[in-house]
């Protein structure tokens, strides 16, 4: 049986969405994302809620796994997410380089990090299996298998020393940025989109903001206060991004990290903009239900199957993005790529539940006395 | 000495880098020996050997060996697939973090590829570089790739043009790396190529562009004649006569 619609699929559906728009630079619809108004996107949502689902995999105080069988399974999504990182990783060089050869235009070999590759292939094709080498928006999930490597640790401290969790969590986060501790791509140098150690903070947020009791129990009670807090915080996010102003970078103190905008580590600045924001946007979720149990029921279905969805929405932004370039994007290119990109995103969420359905529709049938 | 070219890419040497000062790069050369650079751009480290550093990898060896005692940092973050837009914002931040006397900007082709508006993509350029030379940073950017395919596409070469129209009125160094792949690509074209397919050529360019842009960083920081006083526009390797069918350089 599938999961009842709920706030949590529900609102990741909505980022896999935006993160499939967003995904597409310069496409018409981008200005609809939350990404234009806000510090923080959906990449923050995304890797809270990646938290949020831990929490949800690892099981209540009540109804604990055994250790050995935790890590393992928690292993085994790592292994999992390696996998499906590898696998969207080749069919999106494969794209390139079919559309490169069809279109006769070797720039779209370049397109996306992916040169190294097609002009260095020996030692690029080891950074791609060590996720070291990554295209551009093909980025997340290796840092959702690094904090999925993590994640034994998160559960095991939080099963025998809870109260340690977030301030350990906070340490290595503070620590990053400090001193910094930079994660490096290779072969080509660089750096990770998205630096894991910066970034196991937001997860670890989400996956403690999760449980009934301790921060989360804390911020269920004093939710109001909270929210009133976060109006004055998501407002001047919204004037930042539409006037464009914030102070010199370099004027700042040192060290600069913990007061600049920044993606990569995700600073304090965007962080606390988007604990903010989801502090917020949580009170509309009854309305919004309210308002289409349609909407609700769709992009919970999108975030039941978050990594079959996550996969196709990778591959269809990149298709996307040339078919906008072979159709020199317009209004009408751009709407047909996001409904037709959408659909199939749906199409993606819906097979394994009407799979799963014909399963357990035909698994009663056989237990029925004849 | 400027920089010297190999014999592959002495080819596309018309023009490759315009006349423009890097004050700030030759101040930190004569105070530290050393000059720090910040590569950002969609594919800063793309050619081959990749695990070297790529092309701004062999632009720093180059440099290294033509400037004698020269210390080069060059600081590759390059994030692909990001627009102008974005890119410009996080020159700010790595300025602030890396604190370089020079900037490295490859420029403009995911915005063409995506086709932003010129005029967004105009004003993104000239704030940036406006910033960087309140900020006492010398910037060299690296113009768009010549492709055949992509003569016939009208945004792309406007966004060329633009991007060489604002080097000049910002009197800052661009690297013009179309010009010389289009006489790589017409020579080849007549038969006398190094590099018959365009896939291999646009691979070979970027061999070529570590060594133009050296050459340019090299007569940024010494003007055209060597250590000397900068007075006569420079001559960037050898000249070979221009196809008639070039439109006329404009700078």
């Amino acid at each position: 049986m599938v999961r009842q619609a709920n706030a949590v699929d529900f609102w990741r559906g909505l980022a896999l969405v935006f993160i499939f728009i967003n995904h597409i630079p310069g496409i018409y619809y981008g200005r609809f994302t939350h990404a234009n108004y806000s510090l923080s996107d959906s990449a923050d949502l995304f890797v809270f809620l990646a938290g949020w689902a831990l929490r949800l995999m690892v099981g209540t105080p009540e109804r604990r796994q055994s250790t050995w069988y935790l890590v393992l399974r928690l292993g085994g999504r790592a292994i999992t997410l390696y996998a499906a990182q590898i696998l969207i990783t080749m069919i999106a060089l494969a794209v390139l380089a079919g559309c490169a050869i069809l279109l006769d235009n070797p720039l779209l070999l370049e397109w996306h990090n992916a040169a190294a590759v097609f002009h260095d292939p020996v030692t690029t094709h080891v950074g791609l299996a060590l996720i070291t080498h990554q295209l551009g928006y093909f980025d997340i999930l290796p840092l959702y298998v690094v904090l999925m490597l993590m994640a034994p640790i998160i559960a095991i401290i939080d099963r025998y020393i809870p109260q340690t969790l977030l301030p350990i969590s906070l340490l290595f986060y503070l620590a990053t940025l400090l001193i910094p501790i930079p994660f490096r791509t290779w072969p080509v140098e660089g750096l990770w989109f998205f630096n894991p150690l910066a970034w196991q903070l937001i997860f670890v947020l989400g996956f403690v903001m999760a449980r009934e009791d301790g921060l989360g129990g804390f911020v269920r009670r004093h939710i109001v206060p909270i929210r009133w807090i976060s109006v004055p915080i998501v407002l001047a996010g919204v004037a930042f991004m539409l006037s464009g102003w914030w102070p010199d970078p370099t004027k700042f103190p040192r060290p600069r990290l913990l007061f600049l905008i920044d993606k990569t580590y995700d600073t304090p600045p965007r962080l606390i903009q988007f604990l903010a924001l989801i502090a917020l946007m949580s009170a509309t979720y009854p309305y919004i239900l309210r308002a289409s149990k349609m909407l609700v029921n769709f992009l919970s279905m999108l975030g039941r199957n978050s990594l079959y969805v996550f996969c196709v929405g990778s591959i269809l932004s990149l298709a996307g993005q040339i078919v906008r370039h072979i159709y020199q994007g317009n209004l009408l290119i751009d709407t047909a790529v996001v409904i037709s990109g959408i659909a199939i995103m749906a199409l993606t969420a819906w097979l394994p539940e009407w799979r799963e359905d014909v399963r357990v529709r035909r698994g009663t049938a056989a237990a029925q006395p004849s | 000495m400027p920089a010297p070219f190999s014999h592959d890419c002495q080819a596309g040497t018309t023009a490759t880098a315009s006349d423009s000062p890097l004050p700030n790069v030759a101040a930190a050369l004569a105070k530290h020996k050393k000059i720090k650079i910040l590569a950002i751009g969609a594919s800063a480290s793309a050619g081959r050997g990749a695990r070297h550093g790529g092309y701004t990898g062999e632009a720093r060896q180059i440099l290294r060996q033509a400037i004698k005692g020269l210390d080069v940092e060059m600081i590759n973050r390059g994030i692909s697939g990001e627009l102008a837009t974005q890119a410009a914002a996080r020159i700010k931040n790595e300025v602030a973090l890396l604190e370089p006397d020079m900037v490295l900007w490859q420029v403009g082709t995911n915005d063409a590829l995506a086709y932003v508006p010129i005029e967004d993509l105009k004003a993104t350029v000239v704030d940036t570089l406006t910033w960087l030379k309140e900020h006492k940073i010398d910037t060299v950017l690296v113009g768009l790739q010549y492709i055949d395919r992509m003569e016939q596409d009208e945004h792309y070469r406007k966004v060329r043009d633009m991007l060489r129209d604002v080097a000049a009125k910002e009197n800052v160094l661009i690297v013009r790396r179309y010009e010389a792949q289009r006489l790589l690509s017409q020579a080849a074209v007549s038969g006398g190529g190094l590099f018959p397919d365009e896939f291999q050529r646009t691979e070979a360019g970027y061999t070529c562009l570590a060594q133009y842009m050296a050459r340019a960083i090299t007569l940024g920081i010494f003007g055209p004649g060597g250590l000397g006083p900068r007075s006569a526009p420079p001559a960037i390797g050898p000249q070979p006569q221009q196809p008639p069918s070039a439109p006329p350089t404009r700078m």
